[in-house]
């Protein structure tokens, strides 16, 4: 009897539903246990949870702006080059303008958003190609702009060095410190989460990646709407410039490289298909922190970086295997 | 049918549309009565669809003149907007609606209620789709809250059909609005639209391939070929054969 109810479980098409529901939320905790039982205290301490808890925030928020844009059904991978460029208007804005000049850094990131949603649906070229070449274009302005030298960030004491560019910002390095930085990023999770599913954009996000040509067949105006979603999500990459700027004390102009590619997992890792249609913010939280996490306990446990990149790389594609309905894909591309 | 005797609800006199030089419409013309189902076939490419795009507002004509309840549409306005403000809606073939999206927004679309002028008002959206479902007997749709890729094909054509009725529509087009649909719903659709049609007097162009529907449905059924609304026949006075004959060879 209890055999059969169990079986019934499994195969009530529902369940496997629901089931798929949870995947990040179970996926997330076996992580957390999986670590515990081989790292011990050295991975379930507060010192490292602290150590996850700053980590996390700036892919967050690269992840949130890049939900935004996979659930229209279009990719960004220009993010990374984007936020280096941020953080360095951001922090050049504070050289000219004093603090309030950080609004710069968020700007500059919603600049570089305009820029690719007007190419993309005023050139109509693909997201994945025009971002392919602002990643490329964008980090090589920051490379220009900043002359290869970085700006740093210090705490007001001891001499800076004389061909150092530097502002004095010690605010901001607290800003950037366990706890402000964890309460920046849920803040901003909470407004997002607002933002997303509940505001008649947040809608309009999904139903432009579920079916465009409706949208245009009864009036909407798609195209300046996409070019909107770009710069919101570049807006938001902006802020994580911001934070990231906090968090490292300086703005590099290799910030940021290969964080495209974290802020696509993360998503991925929430359950979202990047066909677009569905997401959710919740699950892009668990996504952020499930990548820190594998991240964190893999080096805690010894493995090699190399190693640990293989080893997050499987994790995708097992994610994204469990939790997406493949049966009603027929075609892969 | 008494509402079959009044002025027309919508006309069209000599619509032509060239598409860069190639006339795919020529001197269309008809008149539609409040309450009536006109029917619209023809072969592929006889100018059917363009007829019914000019109707919806998605075609400008080049040519001739539309007249919604005998006042005539200015070129200049002539838009989708336009003819929904008019009362003209469509139900498209490849149902016109969002899958990944629930009933109460497809029924909205681009209607969304706003609250505090960001916001989604869900439980205004929720309750009139629950309205609209009643007034259209549609009992089957019980979960608001999935997205309508999970309901069946007849299940989602009555949320098309009844998107359209929802904002008062009074002139509804059905551009083969069951070519997508097995026998059944066909037949559930069919009775939607003479339901709706007798308690809301509302008036329909169908345009279709499905020629048993056709005479099932319309009060009237105009032929068009090779771009010219070449005959216009009563119900009553065609037989299937005269139909096939009008469509392919145009007599």
């Amino acid at each position: 009897m209890l055999a059969k109810d169990i079986s019934k479980l499994f195969t009530n098409p529902k369940m496997v539903e629901k089931f798929r529901d949870y995947v990040p939320f179970i996926a997330i905790t076996l992580v957390v246990l999986m670590f515990w039982a081989i790292c011990g205290d050295r991975f379930m301490s507060v010192r490292n949870w602290t150590f996850i808890a700053q980590q996390t925030p700036v892919l967050m928020l690269l992840a949130f702006a890049q939900l935004m844009i996979i659930t229209t059904g279009s990719i960004d991978i220009s993010v990374g080059s984007s936020l280096a460029f941020s953080a360095f208007f951001g922090a050049l804005g504070m050289l000219w303008f004093g603090d309030v000049g950080l609004i710069l850094g968020v700007l500059a990131g919603g600049v570089v958003g305009m820029i690719n949603g007007a190419i993309i649906s005023l050139l109509k070229i693909p997201s994945f190609v025009t971002t392919l070449a602002m990643l490329i274009i964008v980090r090589a302005i920051v490379i220009i702009a900043s002359d290869g030298t970085s700006i740093y960030i210090t705490a007001g004491t001891g001499a800076s060095g004389g061909n150092i560019t530097s502002v004095n910002a010690p605010w901001l390095l607290q800003m950037g410190k366990f706890p402000s930085i964890f309460i920046i990023a849920v803040v901003v999770a909470f407004f997002m989460w607002l933002f997303y599913e509940k505001t008649l954009f947040g809608q309009q996000l999904r139903a432009v990646g579920g079916n465009e040509k409706v949208l245009r067949l009864v009036g909407i105006n798609v195209t300046s709407f996409k070019i909107k979603v770009f710069a919101a999500a570049g807006l938001m990459v902006g802020l994580a410039a911001c934070v990231n700027l906090a968090r490292a004390g300086a703005a590099t102009p290799q910030a940021g490289m290969m964080m495209e590619l974290d802020a696509i997992a993360a998503v991925a890792l929430g359950g979202t298909p990047l066909t677009g249609g569905y997401g959710s913010v919740v699950k892009t939280i668990i996504g952020a922190f499930t990548l820190t996490i594998v991240r964190n306990g893999l080096t805690i446990a010894g493995v090699p970086p190399s190693w640990s990149q293989v080893a997050l790389g499987l994790l995708l594609i097992a994610a994204i295997a469990i939790s997406l309905n493949r049966s009603k894909i027929d075609v892969v591309k | 049918m008494d509402a079959l005797d009044q002025k027309p609800i919508l006309s069209v006199e000599k619509v032509t549309k060239y598409f860069g030089g190639v006339q795919a419409l020529r001197d269309g013309s008809f008149s539609l009565k409040k309450g009536e189902v006109i029917a619209i076939v023809g072969g592929n490419g006889a100018g059917k669809s363009t007829l019914a795009k000019i109707i919806s507002g998605a075609y400008i004509p080049d040519d001739g003149k539309v007249f919604v309840k005998g006042v005539e549409v200015e070129r200049a306005k002539h838009s989708v907007t336009h003819m929904q403000e008019r009362g003209i809606e469509v139900v498209y073939q490849d149902l016109a609606l969002v899958p990944n999206m629930t009933a109460p927004y497809n029924l909205f679309l681009g209607r969304t209620p706003k609250k505090w002028g960001i916001f989604v008002d869900e439980k205004k959206m929720k309750n009139k789709t629950r309205e609209v479902l009643e007034k259209l007997n549609v009992k089957t749709v019980q979960d608001l809250s999935q997205p309508i890729s999970s309901m069946s094909g007849g299940q989602q054509q009555s949320i098309a059909i009844g998107r359209a009725i929802a904002w008062g529509s009074d002139i509804i087009i059905l551009d083969e609005p069951t070519a997508a649909l097995g026998p059944n719903e066909t037949a559930e659709v069919e009775q939607l639209v003479e339901d709706v049609r007798d308690q809301q007097g509302t008036s329909f162009i169908l345009i279709s391939h499905n020629l048993d529907q056709v005479r099932r449905l319309a009060d009237r059924i105009i032929v068009t070929h090779h771009g010219v609304t070449s005959k216009i026949f009563e119900r009553n006075e065609i037989t299937s054969d005269r139909l096939v004959k009008a469509i392919t060879l145009g007599e």
